[in-house]
């Protein structure tokens, strides 16, 4: 065991490493160590194994050589399905990569500032309460969002708010485009802004933990400089931070590609190259839940959403796992919660 | 001083600050309203919503909305809740008894790589998107079985969902049992067994079941993996191979029709506010659990 440290000084975060297990005399025998490495162990891999099966079963059903190069194109035509019909997947990819990007984008920004406030700025009992409040916010169906966003925010986007963003902004690529675009307000933007807010909890969580696990002596050491509040952020929690925020922005990013109900809702459901932010599109996941009816009658287009399962599952993992790996630091006992 | 009380927001006194130290000091407070615009911009659409919904569901939200079936564009939601408990109950089980097991001895037992690559699966398997696990499902339980839309599918592939929620909230728990209890425990001479059962259990219980109430929270939330298993039916099921229905469902089959179409949209609207109900009550009852133990397990955790 290390020395204990000086009183008055806080060790760093991980320093102290707990003392390893006294072997007792059943841990050393052989057939304990059998019994642990090969039978038990597998125990805390179920979830690895359930993955795995997944990933298996789509992976047997996936018949990718079947649709050739054409499958990465964008030339969709499925009616007849047949000779000649062409399954592209390029459009909703686009149109999965553009509303989560850009979901991820606001999100990053408004994330990044309720967690400083949350962490440097607020009293503990107003960040207590705020924090109830986003996590409220995360539990909420995505289907529910999905409703109100048709519901009450589609005619409002389509009357009030895209036609005078497009007055105002038509110089910003995105932001002008025909105005039959516009239609009755579904479409990217829309699905856009309710996936910022679906989002939103998830980024600021890992966030708000990531700024609050920078050591307190390099904090302190900050403020005893003279520096404000702003500056320690600014230069210190922030830059020690990084790996954490990036974190943060590859899980949200995975959440947000991955959602399919509210998107499928609110983003108009047309598969095309969107003349403006205010156009529908189709994303993987939400053409998957759209079709799956239809897949029951037509087995090519079974075949089609295996693949399109298939891609969407290597995307999140990828993305994932570079999110792990970002919020490693996060991961000392005592700082994980449910969602980093 | 400003620094003196780094917590403290808004509201020191800035008059002894002149020249550059009072513009750094009033950076700094501006900055601090700044970023409470973010809680606006984030609050203001929840506010919203909670409130069309409630302004939408509650007028006609009567005893018969919870009693009744859905028969044609009008009747309640009694179906679509106990399809919900049904299926909820179900996958709750699957994924406890698969998540707590797995939790457990990732914590407590399992050598430190076999550990970290268990809980490397774990968090993998939460990014599932949840409409992939769905797909899993109605390839697998719903065509490959030949069993067609049925309830039990419903409940295994929510119950896959909700296995990694579950599983890392209970090995959180159970690592972040204070070392010095373990020690003491097992120097007063009790067996492995006897610590668990006697202390580390009743330690890491509030976190194990808030784990499992958020795991609910979220499964009672999805929509994607039922629609493709479970099916829709309006009718309570018999049995577990048939389809059913459930509240997120009703907003899905619902949402779109236009109000020449009766109370469907209502319904819809109805099973909303419903689902946020029972959202909150679940979320404050985890509040209420942890809040209850963190006074009875006061100086634990130093």
């Amino acid at each position: 065991m290390e020395p204990a440290p000086s009183q008055g000084v806080r060790p760093a975060e991980g320093t102290l490493k707990e003392p390893a297990p006294t072997p007792s005399p059943s841990d050393v025998s052989w057939l304990h160590q059998y019994w642990k490495a090969v039978v038990s162990s597998p125990i805390s891999l179920v979830p690895l194994f359930l993955l795995a099966f997944v990933g298996g079963v789509l992976l047997w059903a996936s018949e990718l050589h079947n649709f050739g190069t054409s499958f990465w194109g964008t030339y969709w035509n499925w009616i007849p399905p047949g000779p000649g019909s062409s399954y592209g997947i390029g459009y909703f990819a686009l149109g999965s990569v553009l509303t989560a990007g850009l979901a991820i984008l606001l999100a990053t920004i408004l994330s990044l500032a309720m967690a400083i406030s949350i962490v440097v700025y607020l009293p503990p009992i107003a960040s207590r309460v705020l924090t109830l409040f986003t996590d409220l916010l995360a539990g909420i169906p995505s289907v529910v969002f999905g409703i109100w966003g048709f519901v009450i925010l589609a005619p409002y986007f389509g009357r009030t708010l895209e036609p005078s963003l497009r007055d105002a902004l038509f110089w910003i690529p995105g932001f002008g485009g025909p105005e039959y675009a516009i239609g009755g307000g579904t479409g990217i933007l829309l699905a856009v802004f309710v996936l910022t807010i679906m989002v939103i909890p998830i980024t600021t969580a890992v966030m708000r933990e990531s700024l609050r696990a920078v050591p307190h002596s390099a904090v302190e050491a900050g403020l005893a400089l003279g520096a404000t509040r702003w500056e320690v952020v600014r230069r210190v929690r922030m830059p020690m931070a990084r790996q954490g925020i990036s974190g943060a922005l590859f899980l949200g990013f995975g959440r947000a590609i991955g959602e399919s109900v509210a998107v499928a809702m609110l983003i108009g459901a047309t598969p095309q190259l969107p003349p403006s932010l205010y156009a529908g599109g189709y994303t993987i996941a939400s053409y998957i839940l759209d079709q799956q009816d239809s897949a029951f009658v037509y087995p090519i287009l079974l075949q089609v959403l295996v693949e399109f399962a298939l891609v969407l599952l290597l995307i999140t993992l990828a993305v994932n796992l570079v999110g792990h790996w970002l919020t490693r630091d996060q991961r000392s006992p005592g700082r994980r919660g449910l969602f980093s | 001083m400003a620094v003196a009380n780094p917590t403290l927001a808004f509201g020191e006194d800035l008059s002894y600050a002149r020249g550059r130290l009072l513009v750094r000091l009033g950076v700094d407070r501006v900055i601090g309203w700044v970023l409470l615009l973010a809680f606006v911009i984030v609050l203001f659409p929840l506010v919203d919503m909670l409130g069309w919904i409630a302004e939408r569901a509650l007028p006609t939200f009567t005893w018969a909305t919870l009693a009744d079936n859905q028969i044609g564009t009008g009747g309640g939601l009694h179906s679509m809740i106990l399809g919900t408990l049904l299926i909820l109950g179900l996958s709750t089980g699957i994924a406890t008894a698969i998540g707590v097991l797995a939790g457990l001895y990732t914590a407590e037992f399992a050598p430190r790589r076999v550990a970290e690559v268990g809980r490397l699966g774990g968090y993998l398997l939460a990014g599932v998107p949840a409409i992939v696990l769905g797909y899993f499902g109605f390839y697998l339980l719903v065509l490959y079985t030949g069993w067609n839309y049925n309830t039990l599918a419903g409940g295994i592939t929510l119950g896959i969902f909700m296995v990694p929620f579950i599983f890392r909230t209970t090995d959180l728990a159970f690592t972040n049992v204070p070392h010095d209890q373990k020690e003491a425990a097992l120097a007063m001479g009790s067996s492995r067994w006897q610590y668990l059962y006697r202390v580390a259990f009743p330690i890491a219980m509030p976190t194990m079941l808030s784990g499992v109430f958020l795991a609910m929270a979220l499964g009672l939330g999805e929509t994607a993996p039922l629609l493709l298993t479970a099916g829709w039916s309006n009718t309570v099921p018999t049995n577990l191979l048939e389809p059913t229905g459930y509240l997120t469902g009703c907003i899905w089959n619902f949402y779109d029709f236009p109000s020449t179409f009766g109370h469907y949209q209502t319904l819809a609207f109805q099973a909303a506010f419903l689902l946020i109900v029972i959202v909150v009550i679940l979320n404050v009852s985890v509040q209420v659990i942890a809040e209850h133990y963190r006074r009875k397990l006061r100086g634990l955790f130093a």
